[in-house]
């Protein structure tokens, strides 16, 4: 089983569906995603990460949310946009945006123009990096590591234009559909729903 | 910097972007440039992943015990995945199980066995080989044995190879077998259940939270002190519309999805659960089939929580009587669709075990033993294991207090009390406690005797032999120091859980050690051998798993090898929704709401032992200036032995103090600040500073820390001094029924640095 399509089909829409009050905020999914990748071992560099969201109600009480953030695969991605020599793209197959490290000169703009904090250079690879959905692991028929891990079941992945899959049915069942930043333009892949059972 | 405020921003500053002024000029480069490859072209880099050998383990950076898929690349582990058979985590890992890597690779391991040259604590060794290390176990142990007797030996133990040392220890002819996650995290729990169900909680509890439709938590935080299977359920539960009662002074992880937070006073848990009971059978919500048929001492119950109207409740717990009643009404509403739920490590305030019957009654209440929703009802696997002849326990007097005629006669003997043996060996009473063997635990950061003492109790010891992976702060003042393989460079013996789908586990080594290490197994036998006893060790875990391969049927064998797990679906977690008859292995064949078998200690003892939960008030702090210390766990990190991972303490790496808002201001502390802990009544003061977090999660006049940060051991390279530590500034008073501790009777003042 792949949950990418091979060459040749060039319509589907990877996304990820964040069931948001699934999250416990464990941060499984970032321990896993840096394994994975091999992200380099400082705090500044991630690949997602889960946010704590400390609030009040309205009677003064504190309330206590996480946000679980990642790259959003815009649609419409501000970071490929300024980025100079074509190292940053978004793949037409899927939508995946990506860095290509041997074109990456390490300018940095894109981290600079990404209005989410997705991306972060690493210095051992003279590049910028960021989240990929996992490409490698798609294209061997695995689910991104973070979505695998996931404790609270909170993270779901799949391809919004097949209507059979998990996460079509998920937003079509959602009470509730959010995404970062709406206003920005970016158009993000990333969803957070609420969702009745 | 916490991670609560890092911001990548700052970051990309230092990195020397110089952001949009950068961009601007480089968007000069000619476009052809832009345009050089294809996407395809582009891709081709993320297109491979090898995902390497797999081999089957489960996961031991915490004891739950998830099933894991360990992966390695040319002999290298890369990825640690759950493994989705395995029915105590069904594919997930914590943050802990995914760092878990670093615990065979980081070069601040214990890299081959050690002999002391230097003073106790300096932590000067000398490299030396096994079977020098071993002689030097018989060596110095065989003079104290003959001296002292062979009860001068006390074993502390946590880990999978516990059932080594535990042989060790009785063979070589002593009693004093002590197990951390009885006196220091579980006993009370357990003894109260066991009163009451017949039947422990054990370290896998029994709640079905992914059916229930109301959950009470008396701070249980199973979000944060994280067991992966039950943060599931407790998603799972939640995500279905489950109503969660969070009872907690402390805001938790857990309240993420709370129907109500009680941020109930410190201490009065067991009033809080009086008034619920009180409610239910004023109310007539009691499930009185079940209680009828299946509960001892209802009447009795009746009359004596009469007393506890909501009023008196509220009075104590500081939850106001409405919502008291209104909770309570909600629970029955659902019953028996419901689970009141004890803490895990339930070492608090000294009235433990009769807080956590309180709860149980409350379960009992609703029947909800063994139905969906409720409490499950465990089996055990189906076949027929290998069985193996262990050495007796000894009949030797125990130094603890534990066991019958003792101080503590309900508490275990195989499990003992950590607290009462540091005590012991404090005191040299009732007989001296001359040597220590421990197999992965850290006295020194995990005890309830106060962390001054047990560094006099050390003083006391005239042998103290380690076997760890790890130097922690307590290995640093060993002797000698076995250098164990991790439980990825090692097989174990099957793991069999009984459970709602038992299973036997299978954990076989990813890679060779990298260093000069061992299996527990091994070196208990090394040991062994010099003491001439080495017939107990004739089964290694290696060989266990081919024992275990011959008991199973073609089918099973090969499941087991495929899988690495071996799951028995066919059991019935739910007997009495089935129409069976439940059995209860009380003295009474019931579930005992009055505990018959307490009432000659009640007479002898007073109200401690009483046969139904008398409230007691908790001892309060005696200036307002005084704060009670709270501590609890992060998801992010397992007890005191994981704050040298790399990745974890990337998560955290410090332990900010909670304080509420108007403590802090009438103190003058802004958030952030840094200040010391202080114990006024040893006046130990912290190490060093930490900051505070102004909060209103925490309640008024407690101050909230988490557990296991604060090493003193220089050999973590990363994880030295990081953070504050709880361990010298809780309280060693004790639950008087199960001689488990209590820690949360410790008060601290914070002072400026
Ligand atoms: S989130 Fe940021 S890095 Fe990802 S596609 Fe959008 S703009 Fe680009
Ligand atoms: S999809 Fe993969 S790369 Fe992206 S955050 Fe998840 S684990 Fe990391
Ligand atoms: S693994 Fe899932 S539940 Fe845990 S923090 Fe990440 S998104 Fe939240």
């Amino acid at each position: 089983m792949s949950i990418i399509n091979k060459k040749g089909n060039k319509n589907q829409n990877l996304a990820m569906v964040i069931v948001g009050d699934r999250c416990i905020g464990c941060d499984a999914c970032y321990a896993a995603c840096k394994t994975d990748w091999d992200v380099l071992p400082v705090k500044e560099a991630y690949r997602t990460k889960v946010w704590d969201i400390e609030g009040e109600d309205n009677f003064g009480n504190p309330t206590i949310r996480f946000l679980p953030v990642l790259c959003n695969h815009c649609d419409n991605p501000p970071c490929v946009d300024v980025c100079p020599t074509g190292a940053s793209f978004k793949r037409d197959e899927d939508g995946i945006v990506l860095v290509n490290s041997d074109m990456c000169i390490g300018c940095k703009a894109c981290m600079v123009a990404c209005p989410y904090d997705a991306r972060y250079y690493d210095e051992t690879k003279a590049s910028v990096d960021k989240c990929t959905f996992c490409l490698p692991r798609l294209n061997n028929g695995l689910e991104p590591a973070c979505v695998v891990t996931c404790v609270g079941e909170s993270r779901n992945f799949g391809d919004l234009n097949d209507p059979d899959s998990n996460v079509a049915k998920m937003m079509k069942n959602a009470t509730s559909i959010t995404r970062l930043k709406e206003d920005k333009g970016t158009l993000p892949n990333v969803y957070y729903i609420t969702i009745n059972y | 910097m916490s991670r609560h405020n890092l911001t990548r921003r700052g970051f990309l500053k230092l990195a020397g972007a110089t952001g949009v002024a950068a961009s601007a000029g480089i968007t000069g480069i000619p476009s052809p440039l832009k345009a050089a490859q294809s996407n395809d072209a582009k891709s081709e880099m993320f297109l491979h992943y090898d995902r390497g050998v797999q081999s089957p383990s489960f996961c031991e950076m915490c004891f739950w015990n998830c099933g894991l898929n360990v992966y390695t690349r040319n002999g290298r582990i890369h990825k640690l995945e759950g493994n989705p058979l395995n029915p105590n985590s069904n594919g997930h890992l914590c943050a802990k199980g995914n760092s878990g890597i670093d615990s065979t690779y980081d070069a601040d391991r214990i890299q081959h066995p050690l002999i002391r040259v230097g003073k106790r604590g300096e932590g000067k060794f000398k490299k030396v080989s096994w079977e020098e290390a071993s002689q030097y176990v018989f060596d110095k142990l065989s003079p104290l044995m003959k001296k002292y007797g062979p009860e001068t030996l006390a074993t502390f133990m946590h880990g999978t190879g516990e059932p080594y040392v535990h042989a060790l220890t009785k063979a070589l002819g002593s009693p004093n077998i002590v197990v951390p996650a009885y006196s220091q995290c579980l006993g009370s729990r357990e003894m109260a259940w066991i009163l009451t169900f017949g039947t422990g909680v054990s370290g896998h509890e029994t709640y079905d939270m992914a059916n229930t439709r109301h959950m009470i938590l008396f701070g249980r935080n199973m979000a944060g002190a994280l067991q992966v299977r039950e943060a599931e359920d407790f998603a799972e539960g939640l995500a279905r519309g489950a109503k969660l009662t969070y009872v907690d002074p402390r805001l938790s992880e857990s309240c993420v999805n709370a129907t109500d937070w009680l941020q109930i006073n410190p201490g009065t848990d067991l009033a809080l659960a009086l008034g619920f009971i009180h409610v239910i059978i004023r109310d007539n919500l009691v499930n009185m089939d079940f209680v009828s048929k299946y509960c001892y001492g209802f009447d009795q119950l009746s009359a004596h929580v009469a007393q506890y109207t909501p009023d008196w409740a509220s009075n104590k717990c500081g939850i106001d009587a409405k919502t008291i009643e209104r909770i309570a009404w909600d629970f029955a509403k659902y019953a028996p669709h419901v689970v009141a739920v004890p803490p895990r490590r339930m070492t608090r305030y000294g009235n433990d075990t009769q807080t956590v019957r309180a709860i149980a009654i409350l379960n009992a209440l609703m029947g909800n033993w063994g139905v969906p929703g409720g409490l499950w009802v465990r089996s055990g696997v189906p076949i027929d294991l290998p069985e193996y002849e262990e050495p007796k326990q000894p009949t030797t007097r125990r130094a603890d207090g534990a066991g019958k005629g003792e101080k503590y006669p309900l508490a275990p003997q195989n499990l003992g009390r950590t607290n009462g043996m540091i005590e012991a060996t404090l005191t040299q009473k009732p007989y001296p406690i001359k040597a220590w063997m421990l197999y992965g635990t850290n006295p020194l950061f995990h005890s309830s005797a106060g962390t001054n003492d047990i560094y006099k109790a050390i003083e006391n010891l005239d042998l103290l032999i380690a076997i760890d992976t790890q130097f922690s702060d307590t290995v640093m003042y060993a002797d000698v120091v076995f250098p164990e393989s991790t439980y990825l460079e090692r097989d174990d013996a099957p793991f069999v859980q009984k459970d709602k789908i038992p299973f036997i586990a299978l954990r076989e080594a990813a890679i060779k050690p990298i260093y000069d290490t061992k299996g527990c197994f091994d070196i208990c036998k090394g040991i062994a051998e010099k003491f001439k006893i080495a017939h107990w060790f004739e089964h290694s875990p290696t060989q266990q798993i081919a024992d275990l391969y011959k008991a199973l049927s073609p089918e099973q064998a090969k499941k087991l090898k495929d899988d690495g797990v071996l799951r028995f679906e066919a059991v019935d977690p739910y007997p009495l929704a089935s129409g069976a008859t439940p059995t209860f292995r009380t003295a009474t064949g019931k579930v005992q709401l009055y505990v018959p078998n307490l009432t000659d200690f009640y007479q002898e003892h007073g109200d401690d032992f009483a046969p139904m939960p008398i409230y007691k008030d908790p001892i309060m702090a005696d200036s307002k200036d005084t704060f009670r210390l709270l501590f609890g766990k992060s998801p992010r990190h397992t007890h005191a032995r994981t704050q040298n991972n790399w990745l974890l303490l990337e998560l955290q790496d410090d332990n900010p103090i909670w304080i509420h808002p108007k403590d802090a201001k009438r103190l003058g502390f802004s958030d952030g600040q840094m200040v010391y802990m202080v114990n006024p009544k040893t006046g130990v003061k912290a190490e060093h500073a930490e900051k505070i977090k102004v909060t209103k999660r925490i309640k008024e006049g407690a101050v909230f820390i988490h557990h296991g940060f604060g090493h003193t051991t220089k050999a973590w390279s990363r994880g030295y001094e990081k953070g504050i530590g709880d361990n010298f500034f809780v309280s060693d008073d004790i639950d008087p029924i199960s001689g488990a501790a209590a820690f949360n009777n410790g008060f601290v003042t914070l002072v400026k640095a």
